[in-house]
C-alpha cells in the first residue's frame, strides 16, 4: 500500500494564489521522499495538506490508506509531525513536551513516560530532560521536536525542513536519526531546500517549482538524466604529455576541453571506469597526480527543469573526491 | 479518545497554559493588581454616588466588588486569548491540530485554565476589600461570586480564543479586551439602572452581562442570595459561554479548512 | 554649527514621523492611546453621570463636559507608557544602537521619539475635542480655549513621555515599562481626572488636593466649564514645565550613564 498516494492535489488561496497547482505523489511505505524546491514553491502547502493542517482546494490525498479531507482524524493517529521552525514552547521543559504529545496521542500515562524516557535517550536529551526548552541550542530543539514526533510510533513520519539553519554536526545527527528511523520501517516524507540533504537521505526525490512536480527519480536516475559524471585528473611532470595520456582517455570516453591544467573526460559508462582508466594510464607510462570523478549535482539537475539555482545549491559539496 | 483519555489531555493542556504565570517571573503581577487597583481608584473617585438619591446601597465598595471581580475574569480570559494568537502566530498550536486528540479537548485545555486563573486576581482583590472593610457577603455570596466568576472567565476565555483564531494575530488583542471590557462595563456596574445616563440604561438594560453582576453583587450589598436573583445571571453566562464556544470551534475547523 | 543644528532637526522629525506611524499603524500600540480612554469616557459618563446632581459637584453643562480633561491626560499618562515600550523595543532589538552609532547626537535620536509622542499628545486633544463636540459638550472659551487645550495636552504627553523615555533607557527592558501600566492608573485614581477632589473618599480626596496631574486637568478644564483662571492655568502650565524638566533631565542622565556604560 501507498504511505502517501494524490491524484492531482491543489490548494488554492484566496486571490487565486495557486500554492499547489495539480501534485501527483506515491511515496511507497519505507521509503524516504525528499520534497526539494525553494522557498514558496509550494513545499510547505503541500506538507500542512498531507498533515490535515490546510484542506485541498483540488484534487486528493491519502496518507497511510486514508483520505486526509474525509478522515483526518485517521491520519493524525497515523503521522508524525515536525514542522519548519520547530514551533516549542520555551517555558515547558523537555520531558514535559513529550508527555504532551504523548497525552494528545492518548497514550496511557505510565506509556508515556516510558516512551518519553526511551526517546530522549534516543535522541540524546536525557541530561536536558528536565530543562526548559528556552535554554536548548537550535540541534538540541530539533532533535526535542523530532522525538515529539514519535511518541505514538507513527508510521509515516513528515519533516519540513528539518535542519534549516542547523551546523554540520547538529544536522549530521538529525540524518542519522532519520536514517535509523526508515531502517526501522518508518516512511519519511521530507521537505528540503539542501541539495545534500536530498542527496544522502532520500530514496527517491521530487522538485517541486511554482506549485507543480518538474521532476522525479532517484537521485542518481534525476543526475544521470541532466548528464554524465566526468573525470578530472593531472599528471605528474604533465608538460608535453598532455596528447599522450588524451589518448588513453579517448579509449574510454569523449575528452572534454581541459579546464585550469585538468584533463576532462566524460564517462560512457559511470564510475566503474575509474579503476581501469587508471591502471591504462600506468601502463602507458603516466604517473597520475591527482583524480576526481565530479557527479552532476542535484542543483544541475534543478536548473535544467526551473532554469534557476536553488538558494541551498552552494552548500552541497556535489563533488565525490577521489584520492589520486 | 475515551473520555479518560480527553480528559488527561484537557488536563496536560490546563497545566501548560498555567506556565504563563507561574514560569514566568512577574507576569502574574500586573493582572492580577489590575482589577484591585481599579477597585480601590473607582471606589475613591466616585465613592459619593451612593448620596445620589435613588442608590439605595449605602457601600460603593459592597457595590463595586463584584463588579471589579468581573473585570479581573474578563481580562484574564481576554489574556487567554492573547497567548492563543501568539502560539498560533508562532507555530506551537499547529503541533495541537495535528494531533489525534478532539477539537473541542483543545479549546477546553485553554478556556478551564482561564477558568482557574481568574481565581487568583478574584482571591487578592477580595482580601483587599474586606482589609479595608468591605462587608462579608456570607459563605452563600461568595461562593456564588466565584462560581460566577469561573463563568465569566470562561466566556472571556471562548470569546478570546474564537477571535485569536479567526485573525491568527495578537494584532486582535484590542479587540479581545475591549470587546469584554464593554460587556462588563455596560451595566449596571458604575450605578444602579435608574441613575445610569438614558443611553446606557438602554444598553444595560439589555446586555446580559448586566443580570450577571446583578446575581453576583446579591450577598456583597447585604441581600439574602435567592434563586430568583440568580437563575437571570446563570442562564446569562451559560449563553454566552454557548456561543462563543460555537464561535471558537467553528473557527478553528475554519483554521485547517 | 547651522549645519549640524539642521541635520539633528531632520532626524528628530524623522523619527518623529517614525514613531507616530508605527503607533497609528498597530492596534496593539493605538488601542490603549485613544480606543480605550474614549470607551471609558463614554462608560464612565454613562455610569457616574448622575454625579452632577451630588451636593459639591461644580456648576457644568453635562458630565461628559467635566470628563473630556481627565480622557485627555489619561492619554498622555498611556502614550507615555507606551513610547516608553516602544523604545525599550528598539533598544531590546539593537535599533537604537544601530542609530547612536549614526553620526548624530544622542539627544536627537530620544529627541526624535519625544516628538512622536508629543504629535500623537496633539492628536488625542483633537480627537476627544472632537467627540465632545459631536457628543454636546461645549467648550465655553470658544477657539482660544480649545487651541491652549491642544498645546498644553501636546506638552504633557513630552512631559510623561519624556519619563516613559528616560525608564526605557535606564531599564532597557519592554516588560519592565509595561509593567509600570498599572501605576498610571494609580496616579489619576489619586487625582481629580475623573471627579472633583472635593467629593472624592479619603485617603485619595487629600492626594488628589496635591497632585501635579490634578493642577493639569483642571487647567485643561477651566477653558472647556467656564474660561481661562489666570491661577489655574499657570499652575497647569508650571506643573507640566516641571514635569518636563524632571523627565528630560532623567533622560539626559540616562543616555551620560549609557556612554559610561558603554551601552
Amino acid at each position: 500500500m501507498a504511505a502517501i498516494e494524490t491524484k492531482q492535489l491543489a490548494r488554492e488561496f484566496e486571490g487565486g494564489i495557486k500554492a499547489v497547482d495539480g501534485v501527483d505523489l506515491d511515496v511507497a511505505g519505507g521509503e524516504i521522499y525528499g520534497f526539494l524546491g525553494p522557498n514558496g514553491a509550494g513545499k510547505t502547502t503541500t506538507v500542512r495538506m498531507l498533515t490535515t493542517l490546510l484542506a485541498p482546494t483540488g484534487g486528493s490525498a491519502t496518507v497511510a490508506g486514508f483520505d486526509v479531507a474525509a478522515e483526518p482524524g485517521e491520519v493524525r493517529r497515523k503521522i508524525g509531525v515536525a514542522l519548519q521552525e520547530a514551533a516549542l514552547d520555551p517555558l515547558m521543559t523537555g520531558r514535559e513536551l513529550i508527555h504532551l504529545q504523548a497525552t494528545l496521542h492518548g497514550l496511557p500515562r505510565e506509556r508515556g513516560d516510558e516512551l518519553g524516557d526511551a526517546l530522549l535517550g534516543r535522541v540524546g536529551l536525557t541530561q536536558a530532560a528536565d530543562r526548559r526548552v528556552g535554554t536548548y541550542s537550535g540541534g538540541m530543539r530539533r532533535r526535542l521536536d523530532l522525538a515529539a514526533a514519535l511518541v505514538h510510533e507513527p508510521s509515516v513520519l513528515f519533516l519540513d525542513e528539518p535542519t534549516t539553519g542547523l551546523d554540520p554536526v547538529s544536522r549530521q545527527a538529525i540524518w542519522e536519526e532519520v536514517e535509523k528511523l526508515n531502517a526501522e520501517g518508518t516512511t519519511v516524507f521530507l521537505t528540503t531546500q539542501y541539495l545534500e540533504e536530498a542527496d544522502q537521505l532520500a530514496d527517491r526525490v521530487g522538485i517541486i517549482s511554482a506549485g507543480r512536480i518538474v521532476a522525479e527519480g532517484t537521485p542518481a536516475a534525476l543526475k544521470s538524466e541532466v548528464g554524465k559524471p566526468h573525470l578530472e585528473l593531472s599528471l605528474v611532470d604533465q608538460h608535453g604529455r598532455e596528447a599522450d595520456c588524451e589518448r588513453v582517455l579517448a579509449r574510454f570516453g569523449k575528452p572534454l576541453p581541459a579546464k585550469d591544467g585538468k584533463l576532462l573526460v566524460e564517462l560512457e559508462h559511470g564510475t566503474s571506469e575509474v579503476g581501469p582508466i587508471v591502471v591504462a594510464l600506468d601502463e602507458a607510462g603516466l604517473a597520475v597526480e591527482s583524480l576526481d570523478l565530479v557527479q552532476p549535482s542535484l542543483d544541475d539537475v534543478f536548473v535544467a527543469k526551473t532554469g534557476e539555482h536553488l538558494e541551498g545549491a552552494e552548500e552541497a559539496p556535489a563533488d565525490e573526491a577521489i584520492a589520486g | 479518545m475515551s473520555a479518560r483519555q480527553s480528559g488527561g489531555a484537557i488536563r496536560v493542556l490546563m497545566r501548560r497554559a498555567l506556565n504563563e504565570i507561574t514560569r514566568v517571573p512577574g507576569a502574574a503581577i500586573p493582572g492580577v493588581l489590575a482589577p484591585s487597583i481599579f477597585f480601590l481608584g473607582l471606589t475613591s473617585v466616585f465613592g459619593s454616588l451612593t448620596l445620589l438619591p435613588g442608590f439605595d446601597t449605602q457601600s460603593y465598595q459592597s457595590f463595586l466588588i463584584p463588579v471589579s471581580l468581573m473585570q479581573g475574569a474578563a481580562f484574564t480570559g481576554a489574556a487567554t486569548g492573547v497567548n492563543l494568537a501568539r502560539d498560533i502566530e508562532q507555530g506551537w498550536f499547529d503541533r495541537l491540530l495535528a494531533s489525534p486528540a478532539p477539537r473541542p479537548v483543545l479549546l477546553a485545555g485553554l478556556v478551564l485554565s482561564a477558568s482557574f486563573r481568574a481565581l487568583i486576581p478574584a482571591t487578592f482583590l477580595l482580601i483587599v476589600a474586606f482589609a479595608i472593610g468591605a462587608e462579608w457577603p456570607g459563605f452563600g455570596g461568595l461562593a456564588l461570586a466565584l462560581l460566577i466568576v469561573m463563568g465569566m472567565a470562561i466566556v472571556a476565555a471562548t470569546w478570546g480564543t474564537s477571535l485569536a483564531m479567526r485573525f491568527k494575530s495578537q494584532s486582535a488583542a484590542p479587540l479581545m479586551q475591549a470587546g469584554m471590557f464593554l460587556a462588563v462595563l455596560l451595566t449596571t456596574a458604575y450605578a444602579p439602572l435608574e441613575l445610569l445616563q438614558g443611553w446606557l440604561q438602554e444598553i444595560a438594560r439589555i446586555n446580559p452581562v448586566t443580570q450577571v453582576i446583578e446575581a453576583a453583587r446579591q450577598g456583597f450589598i447585604g441581600e439574602d442570595v435567592t434563586w430568583a436573583g440568580t437563575w437571570p445571571g446563570l442562564l446569562a453566562l451559560a449563553g454566552l459561554a454557548v456561543l462563543f464556544t460555537w464561535m471558537a470551534l467553528r473557527a478553528m475547523r475554519r483554521m485547517t479548512a | 554649527m547651522s549645519g549640524r543644528l539642521a541635520a539633528n532637526a531632520r532626524v528628530v522629525a524623522a523619527l518623529g514621523a517614525r514613531s507616530v506611524r508605527q503607533t497609528l499603524r498597530r492596534p496593539q500600540l493605538a488601542a490603549p492611546l485613544i480606543i480605550f480612554p474614549t470607551l471609558l469616557l463614554a462608560i464612565q459618563t454613562g455610569g457616574a453621570g448622575g454625579a452632577v446632581d451630588l451636593p459639591g459637584f461644580p456648576e457644568v453643562n453635562g458630565f461628559l463636559d467635566f470628563m473630556l480633561a481627565g480622557a485627555m491626560v489619561q492619554s498622555c499618562l498611556l502614550a507615555g507608557n507606551s513610547g516608553g515600550i516602544a523604545l525599550a523595543l528598539d533598544i531590546e532589538m539593537g535599533f537604537t544602537d544601530r542609530l547612536f552609532a549614526a553620526p548624530v547626537s544622542r539627544y536627537s535620536v530620544v529627541l526624535g521619539r519625544l516628538a512622536g509622542t508629543t504629535v500623537l499628545g496633539a492628536f488625542t486633544a483633537v480627537w476627544f475635542i472632537a467627540i465632545g463636540l459631536i457628543s454636546g459638550a461645549t467648550i465655553e472659551e470658544g477657539v482660544l480655549g480649545a487651541i491652549w487645550i491642544i498645546a498644553l495636552v501636546a506638552a504633557t504627553a513630552l512631559a510623561f513621555g519624556s519619563i516613559g523615555a528616560a525608564i526605557a533607557l535606564r531599564t532597557n527592558s519592554a516588560s519592565v515599562v509595561q509593567g509600570l501600566f498599572p501605576l498610571v492608573f494609580v496616579i489619576l485614581f489619586l487625582s481629580s481626572a475623573f471627579f472633583p477632589a472635593n467629593l472624592m473618599l479619603e485617603p485619595a480626596a487629600s492626594v488628589a488636593e496635591y497632585n501635579p496631574l490634578s493642577f493639569i486637568v483642571e487647567g485643561l478644564r477651566e477653558p472647556i466649564l467656564s474660561s481661562f483662571d489666570g491661577e489655574d492655568e499657570l499652575l497647569a502650565l508650571g506643573s507640566v514645565l516641571a514635569l518636563m524638566a524632571f523627565g528630560l533631565w532623567m533622560c539626559a542622565l540616562a543616555l551620560k550613564g549609557r556612554v559610561r556604560r558603554g551601552a
